[in-house]
């Protein structure tokens, strides 16, 4: 958020005698401004020589901050919201779209949770495949461990046609990403980007994979910064699908836990961001996986069916 | 005389009384926690591990408000009132509700067709099935327009949309003509590392109020109280916990031992407290305490 002067050119009434007076309680910014209390404020204001100026700087800057949260909307104007946007888009694996009861929601973060060589990578080149041809939209693939492979799309499409596979292929965006930094870097333009085009080739379906190796190095140790670091990760992905309408697709790897028993690399304070969790497993020997749902918004958790990875 | 021992006779038994209060001030939150007397200007706080259906609960309690009492001759047993639900985990899900919402009309309806009306009544009910779905609709769009919604990306979102809700919910009640009585949050830890992170990086040599947990945390429940002074409602607020690992395995196994809880759901009283870390500051500890009262505890195995 801004600092006061910046406001000063197109909000005249908060002029240099309104700084100063602010300045003296010690407020620079809007966020100083949001930390007091207005009333306090106002009682302050009324000492000073010339209140009515100070008191409309600070109507001000509350219409200023009226218009910097999110709108208030009824129920009503969700829905329809959701009914035009908020589509599911198919995967291509007829177990995870059957669960899911069609696909990946738009505007959800989806999360694929299973052990090493459970076929997280797999579903997220066929749910990239899948949705670059039948939407025939981009679809925006971070990559996080050198698993991106072309072959492996181009054999889930299996065109026939060369021109088809290159549109296609054209369609799917893939960036190298190897820490979280650049993984904010690359979101934080692709924000902007999608603010400012309107109407141009839209973004269905981003993928992160895997998140995990991105936010685990900077867990642990006494401080917070990683915990800070991976709750504003989660919060910048919520927000980009839920503005842009765009699904969200993560992997997030099993570390041994307690007794053994495997579970989710990212814990306690990851599980409050995703909308739907999935559970990945993989039969030895065989190409068929296992999906169940660990946590989702409206279906029964528990739900499980399977699919068998192609090719 | 006959008028003053009428008087001490007085006009209704305690069983009575309870019978008439049960029917007449709906429940808005579900069996068990109906028991809880709510009110205007009481904060609760329902606290769980991640998932221990605290939303769910949310939204049930939001149907509850939202549906009216008595709608053309059918009763609902709701509130009938405006609410607004500060979704901070930014995971709410408008379709759960309106599916939610739909069932417990046609609920309702149902009830109603199987007792009150004759069996061919309910087949030319059935045969003619238009009218009975528009009617439904309305009411769904009635209920659903008194459901308000806003979301937070960060503290300071939060923070704003706490110091400005008074002006909007002003509007929005002057259009619908009725007043709020629900505020719901959740959750309201979602921030916390964020802002914890942010205590450790200020830099300390300045007047100026900072960005830290504590000082955010006290904003809140000053907005808070403040809002409340000009708009009373009943606030309800989830935290999700985690039990660490140490606990949750002997929390498990003392729980089960328990003979009279069949649900899979337990309700602690706040007198009984669970080993978790609390994580929020004591600000706003002291807010819901001072307000009444109890946190619920969810646990599910």
């Amino acid at each position: 958020m801004a600092p006061l002067k910046s406001l000063e050119q197109n909000h005249p009434d908060i002029d240099s005698h309104f700084q100063s007076f602010c300045a003296s309680h010690g407020i620079f910014s809007v966020e100083d401004f949001l930390l007091n209390d207005d009333y306090v404020l106002a009682a302050l204001a009324e000492q000073e020589p010339n209140p009515e100026r100070l008191k409309q700087g600070i109507t001000e800057l509350l219409s200023i901050i009226d218009s910097q949260h999110q709108p208030l909307l009824n129920g009503m104007e969700l829905l329809e919201d959701a009914l035009r946007n908020k589509r599911v888009l198919a995967t291509g694996c007829n177990g995870i779209d059957l669960l899911l009861e069609g696909g990946l929601s738009v505007g959800q973060l989806t999360e694929l949770v299973g052990p090493s060589s459970s076929g997280k990578t797999q579903v997220c080149l066929q749910a990239a495949s899948s949705v670059a041809k039948e939407q025939m939209g981009s679809v925006i693939y971070l990559d996080t461990c050198n698993s991106f492979s072309p072959q492996r799309i181009a054999r889930f499409l299996d065109l026939a046609r060369d021109h088809l596979l290159q549109t296609v292929m054209n369609n799917i965006l893939c960036h190298s990403v190897f820490d979280i930094f650049t993984m904010f870097d690359i979101l934080h333009q692709l924000e902007l980007k999608l603010r400012s085009q309107r109407g141009a080739q839209k973004v269905h379906l981003l993928i992160v994979d895997s998140i995990s190796s991105l936010i685990t190095p900077i867990l642990g140790g006494s401080g917070s910064q990683g915990h800070a670091l991976m709750t504003s990760a989660g919060f910048l992905l919520k927000k980009l699908a839920d503005e842009h309408n765009l699904a969200i697709l993560v992997t997030n790897h099993t570390v041994g836990g307690e007794g053994g028993i495997p579970k989710p690399a990212l814990g306690e304070t990851w599980k409050s961001i995703p909308h739907v969790r999935l559970l990945l497993s993989r039969d030895r020997g065989n190409n068929t996986c296992s999906v169940s749902i660990m946590k989702h918004s409206s279906l029964a958790s528990g739900k499980a069916a399977s699919f068998v990875i192609c090719g | 005389m006959e008028v003053r021992r009428r008087w001490i006779d007085g006009d209704e038994s305690a069983g009575e009384m309870l019978a008439r209060l049960s029917t007449e001030r709906p429940f808005l939150l579900l069996p068990p926690l109906h028991r809880l007397p709510l009110r205007v200007g009481n904060v609760v706080e329902l606290v769980g591990p991640s998932p221990s259906a605290k939303t769910l609960i949310l939204i049930q309690a939001a149907i509850s408000c939202i549906l009216p009492k008595e709608w053309n001759g059918v009763h609902y047993g709701g509130l009938g009132r405006l609410m607004v639900f500060i979704d901070l985990d930014c995971r709410f899900d408008i379709l759960c509700l309106s599916k939610m919402l739909k069932h417990r009309i046609l609920e309702a309806n149902g009830l109603h067709v199987e007792t009150t009306m004759e069996p061919d009544d309910a087949d030319k009910q059935g045969c003619d099935k238009s009218p009975y779905v528009d009617y439904v609709e309305e009411l769904h769009a009635l209920c659903m327009r008194r459901f308000l919604y806003l979301r937070c990306y960060d503290s300071f979102e939060f923070l704003a949309t706490l110091k400005t809700l008074h002006y909007q919910l002003k509007q929005v009640e002057a259009v619908q003509q009725s007043s709020v009585y629900l505020l719901m949050i959740d959750s309201i830890g979602a921030f916390h590392w964020v802002e914890r992170s942010s205590t450790f990086s200020q830099s300390r040599n300045t007047n100026r109020t900072s960005l830290s947990l504590q000082c955010v945390s006290e904003t809140v429940v000053q907005d808070m109280k403040k809002l409340l002074l000009v708009h009373p409602m009943l606030v309800i607020a989830t935290k999700a916990i985690s039990l660490g690992d140490r606990y949750s395995a002997k929390e498990v196994q003392r729980k089960k031992s328990f003979p009279d809880s069949p649900d899979s759901r337990n309700i602690t009283s706040s007198t009984h407290k669970l080993p978790y870390r609390e994580y929020m500051p004591s600000v706003w500890q002291v807010m819901f305490h001072e307000k009444f009262f109890c946190c619920i505890y969810f646990l599910r195995y």
